[in-house]
């Protein structure tokens, strides 16, 4: 994104002008469906530093999100301290589970790291089902809160209480947390994690300490996740243990893969198009699995790259002006 | 100390599905290197295809067996050269999501084929239960261990004593040189596949009379015959099914003495301590370093 006038400045500003404008003109309905995709691009976002950048494929995503979304709601239920509080404290948790839990999940590698992950995501996902007396169990848990107003600086405050106040409430947390991602991913820490999704080996005789720096993506990763969930939970007031399904992981990592993963766009572009097909083609959700299972396959199988991946090699090899160009081989 | 008999008894019984599902997972590991997620849902469909061959068609159970058994081995060719095949030369992780993404189709079709009730496979002897002494099992559990005990001989016999499974060992353990004695590397891969989908389809349809239909019943047992694989060590079948036996018998345990609801969650937990100190299993000779 260097120079506002590359034709990645252009696009992102495009997008965040529709992004701002569009609820404006549309029903409450489709405000929801853009809420919920913002909700799942931060996730998406958040495994993408994980995997896209650090090579550590996670499918325990759903893990972080349900901890995230629980956490706001028996925080404030239980507490009774405010959102604000609750909020934070909620995010802490997620990451200090990332955390943990990462611990002993980064120190294997391939195959046994995903199946840790998924262990952990179907262990988080019994606890929401079958913990009644913390969770609710199936009927879920009621009365997370929405945001407290914040007093604004000329006066009056700013209220939550409209969908499209928390629709840009969730775009707002979107936005600063693409920002920090896009400032890591290009900070010397984003270089190391790049190293070692290249190769891992490499990286450590490099005198990279591989695993604190796959601990610290982890963990960055969970609370990103994290905050999706506590502002899912906020919009919907209602939790079910499905939030906390394993599948979900793997939507969330199938977005990730068919939008593009490593590329800062990606995440966003996956999100959008598999939440907006089958809202478009008005299919059933139990439908859905099978569809994103379907697409991801032809994706990982015809373009692994994903969308913007593939678009960044069409534009390379057609000579349109691009970042890699300017900056690449003189 | 009835108690822990009946429970380890159980544990055996639990454990032979286990041993079903991880041969199969260690063969297809050992040759394509991919973990391949959609093992357990794999079992889930030949539960309901059994089910539906029984109480739709009337089939006798036997059959059912048999044919779900070819059926899933068809299935396992056409997921290796649908799937597995076009991504064979990826980067290992793109083999994963490959199996992520056949299990999610395998997943969402069962719920839209098969509906979210659960559904009960009746056979004539679904309720009647064997015992000798105080120890009593489901008869259709017998039938489970009995069944297992001959696979896993047939197995056995197929890799050890047939030109086929001999080629498909030497291809695990070592895929140039497999390549170099002239060995058709991309029809053993098949092979492979074939013969670990079917592992899945006996174990679903030996089960299915002894437990509740539900499209989500695969990822418990996937799990944990993954966490086997781990413990016994990868790549080897005999490990393979130790591990699986040991953590069936702590799953039997666990919901026994401790509680049955979070009795898969003392099985991770097992998992992991034992990644954490022994990565290479019981007896495992290699760590997967890619």
């Amino acid at each position: 994104m260097k120079g506002i006038t590359s034709p990645q400045a252009a696009g992102w500003l495009l997008a965040l002008i529709v992004a701002v404008l569009l609820p404006l003109f549309t029903g409450g309905y489709l405000t929801s469906i853009l809420l919920l995709i913002a909700a799942w691009s931060i996730v998406a976002v958040s495994l993408n530093l994980l995997y896209g950048y650090t090579g550590q494929l996670s499918l325990g995503h759903s893990a972080f999100l349900g901890i995230g979304a629980y956490a706001l709601a028996l925080i404030a239920v239980k507490v009774h301290v405010g959102f604000w509080p609750a909020f934070f404290a909620a995010i802490a948790i997620s990451g200090l589970f990332g955390f943990l839990i990462g611990i002993p999940a980064l120190k294997l590698r391939g195959p046994y790291f995903v199946l840790v992950t998924l262990g952990f995501a179907a262990i988080v996902g019994v606890i929401a089902l079958a913990w009644t007396g913390l969770t609710g169990g199936a009927n879920g848990l009621a009365g997370a809160p929405r945001p407290t107003p914040i007093p604004l600086p000329w006066g009056g405050r700013l209220k939550f209480d409209s969908l499209l106040n928390m629709y840009y409430f969730t775009l707002f947390f979107l936005i600063v947390i693409l920002f920090i991602c896009h400032r890591l991913v290009h900070s010397l820490i984003g270089r190391t994690f790049i190293a070692i999704s290249h190769d891992e080996n490499l990286a450590e005789s490099l005198g990279i300490n591989t695993m604190w720096k796959k601990l610290l993506s982890f963990t960055i990763s969970a609370v990103f996740a994290g905050v999706a969930g506590a502002l899912y939970a906020s919009y919907n007031s209602v939790i079910s243990p499905d939030i906390a399904y394993f599948t979900r992981g793997m939507d969330v990592l199938a977005c990730l893969i068919v939008g593009g993963a490593g590329t800062m766009a990606g995440p966003i572009i996956g999100t959008f198009v598999m939440t907006a097909i089958p809202e478009a083609l008005q299919i059933v959700p139990s439908l859905r699995t099978l569809i994103n299972g379907f697409i991801l396959m032809l994706f990982i199988i015809f373009l692994p790259a994903g969308i913007a991946g593939g678009f960044k090699a069409f534009s390379s090899r057609w000579g349109l002006k691009s970042e890699e160009r300017r900056h690449g081989a003189p | 100390m009835v108690e822990l008999a009946q429970y380890l008894l159980n544990g055996i019984s639990q454990g032979c599905v286990y041993v079903l599902l991880a041969s199969g997972l260690t063969i297809i590991m050992g040759i394509l290197r991919v973990p391949n997620f959609a093992q357990g849902h794999l079992y889930m469909v030949a539960a309901y295809l059994g089910f539906y061959m029984v109480m739709s068609y009337a089939t006798n159970y036997w059959l059912a067996l048999v044919l779900a058994t070819f059926a899933l081995g068809i299935l396992g060719l056409l997921v290796y050269f649908l799937v597995f095949y076009p991504v064979r030369n990826a980067p290992e992780v793109n083999l994963f999501v490959a199996a992520m993404a056949l299990l999610m189709i395998l997943e969402g079709g069962a719920l839209s084929l098969f509906g979210t009730e659960s559904k009960w496979f009746l056979i004539p002897w679904s309720r009647s239960v064997l015992s000798t002494g105080s120890l009593s099992l489901q008869t259709q559990r017998v039938i489970v261990i009995a069944g297992t005990t001959v696979v896993m001989l047939g197995l056995w016999f197929f890799i050890k004593k047939t030109a086929l499974g001999a080629a498909l060992e030497a291809t695990a353990q070592h895929r140039e040189g497999a390549l170099l004695c002239g060995i058709k590397v991309d029809r053993i891969s098949a092979t492979a596949f074939v013969v670990g989908t079917a592992l899945a389809g006996i174990a679903g349809v030996l089960i299915g009379p002894a437990v509740l239909l539900e499209p989500t019943m695969g990822m418990g047992p996937l799990l944990v015959a993954f966490s086997a694989i781990i413990f016994g060590g990868l790549g080897s079948i005999a490990g393979a099914v130790l591990g699986s036996l040991l953590l069936g018998v702590a799953e039997s345990l666990a919901s026994g003495y401790i509680s049955a609801t979070y009795s898969l969650a003392f099985v991770f937990a097992i998992m992991i301590v034992m990644l954490l100190f022994r990565p290479k299993g019981l007896f495992g000779k290699e760590v997967w370093r890619p």
